[in-house]
């Protein structure tokens, strides 16, 4: 690295956000329905072998669940509206 | 690191958080597919480098200062001062988006250029061609405001 | 080499085959979302979920069932604080990738004085579904899902009464 490049490095060193961050991100994490804590995000810089794969499993249940009655719900509405209006 | 190539990318405290934020809270959407570590690393980083570039397009606008508009300064930072900093911050702040994130991901994050091609999802030769052109651009401007190496 | 090449391809095919079928773009919706919800379950997600479905709870029996003829599930949804959070524009930009000839809308729905609107479409490749789109609105929700893969409408309709699925009404098939 020339000179320009080493200052360049020191120029973009890493900066941290303002105090209270993590609290923030928890705070949007906690307003969603069933979503883990901050475990989850131990669990992934853990990476604890089958702990870690015993937890991605419910996690992807959970989405998969979640994804079938967000679609069934909306599906669920047309067959009601659907069955009004044959009356 | 996720705040940090955001914030050295938008050069705005608030949108970088925000940016930050949207980051963190896809991560944990995603979760169940991440395997490793390593592989959370790679993939935040991805992101934060994909969803900085989206909030600078929806910003639609340029930071403020453009490279012809550096104040002269009374006293020339060398280098080693920490006004140089400032002053190499501003400048990567007007640089082309993709140049930018490019300078950001070799400097900030150390990658070299085959892994900031994988990061940004862009050929190899055109993250060095950005790479290359933003040094001589920024080496242009600063010796041409007689600013360089003491 | 050649038939490394084909494998190489035809891997690459099926990768294309199952990805999701249209692009959302709704990810600028997010930050201005009270709440979200973003999946992208590719095939080897949904096996992997798969394992982890009970077979003895009835819900994720019968789940566990019907993702065996999906390839993958791609869901955006948002709700928000106030109404015109997102604009008609965000839908149509959806919508328009679904008028492509393999697509057609089976179903549509005006509910609650015209506020909630639903809207079904499949994917037809040779007779086969191969793919179910849902675009759900309401002033302050917005629901984008594709369903990929030879989804059995049958089975959906099968769910009636789980999740609170009566039967749905069958396809007609073309002549």
């Amino acid at each position: 690295m020339d000179w320009l490049e080493q200052e360049l490095a020191k120029a973009l060193a890493r900066k941290e956000p303002a105090a209270g961050f993590d609290g923030r991100v928890r705070a949007r994490m906690h307003r969603r329905p069933r979503w883990l804590a901050i475990a989850a995000t131990i669990l992934v810089m853990m990476g604890a072998g089958e702990a870690w794969r015993q937890h991605r499993g419910q996690l992807a249940k959970e989405q998969v669940m979640t994804a079938m009655r967000i679609a069934g719900s909306k599906l669920n509405r047309v067959q009601l509206h659907l069955k009004g209006t044959e009356q | 690191m996720v705040f940090s190539v955001a914030w050295h990318f938008l050069h705005d405290r608030d949108l970088a958080e925000e940016t930050a934020q949207d980051v963190f809270l896809s991560l944990h959407t995603h979760l169940a597919g991440i395997e490793t570590p390593a592989h959370a690393g790679f993939w935040l980083r991805k992101v934060a480098v994909q969803r900085s570039i989206d909030a600078a397009r929806k910003r639609r606008r340029r930071p403020q200062v453009a490279l012809e508009d550096v104040a002269e300064l009374s006293v020339r930072p060398v280098s080693g001062d920490p006004m140089l900093g400032g002053m190499l911050r501003r400048l990567i702040a007007t640089l082309p988006e993709m140049a930018r994130m490019a300078m950001i991901l070799r400097y900030q994050e150390d990658l070299d250029p085959a892994e900031i091609a994988e990061t940004m999802g862009i050929p190899l030769g055109t993250v060095k061609s950005h790479i290359q052109r933003s040094l001589a651009l920024l080496r242009e401007k600063l010796e041409r405001r007689g600013v360089g190496e003491r | 080499m050649r038939p490394i090449l084909t494998l190489a391809l035809g891997a690459a095919l099926a990768a294309t085959l199952w990805a999701q079928q249209f692009k959302f773009n709704l990810d600028h919706l997010v930050s201005k979302a009270s709440d979200s919800f973003d999946v992208s379950l590719n095939t080897s997600m949904l096996q992997f979920a798969g394992k982890f479905l009970d077979g003895k709870d009835p819900d994720e029996a019968r789940v566990k069932k019907l993702i065996v003829g999906i390839q993958g599930i791609y869901i955006q949804s948002f709700e928000f604080k106030k109404d015109g959070a997102y604009a008609p524009a965000d839908l149509e930009k959806v919508r328009n990738q679904l008028k492509a000839p393999d697509w057609s809308r089976i179903v549509g729905i005006k509910s609650g004085g015209e506020s909630e609107n639903i809207e079904v479409w499949v994917r037809n490749e040779k007779g086969k579904v191969t793919g179910v789109a849902i675009l759900a609105s309401e002033p302050r929700q917005l629901t984008v899902a594709n369903l990929v893969g030879n989804v059995d409408l049958e089975s959906l309709s099968d769910l009636g009464g789980h999740f609170g699925l009566p039967n749905l009404p069958k396809v007609p098939k073309k002549k």
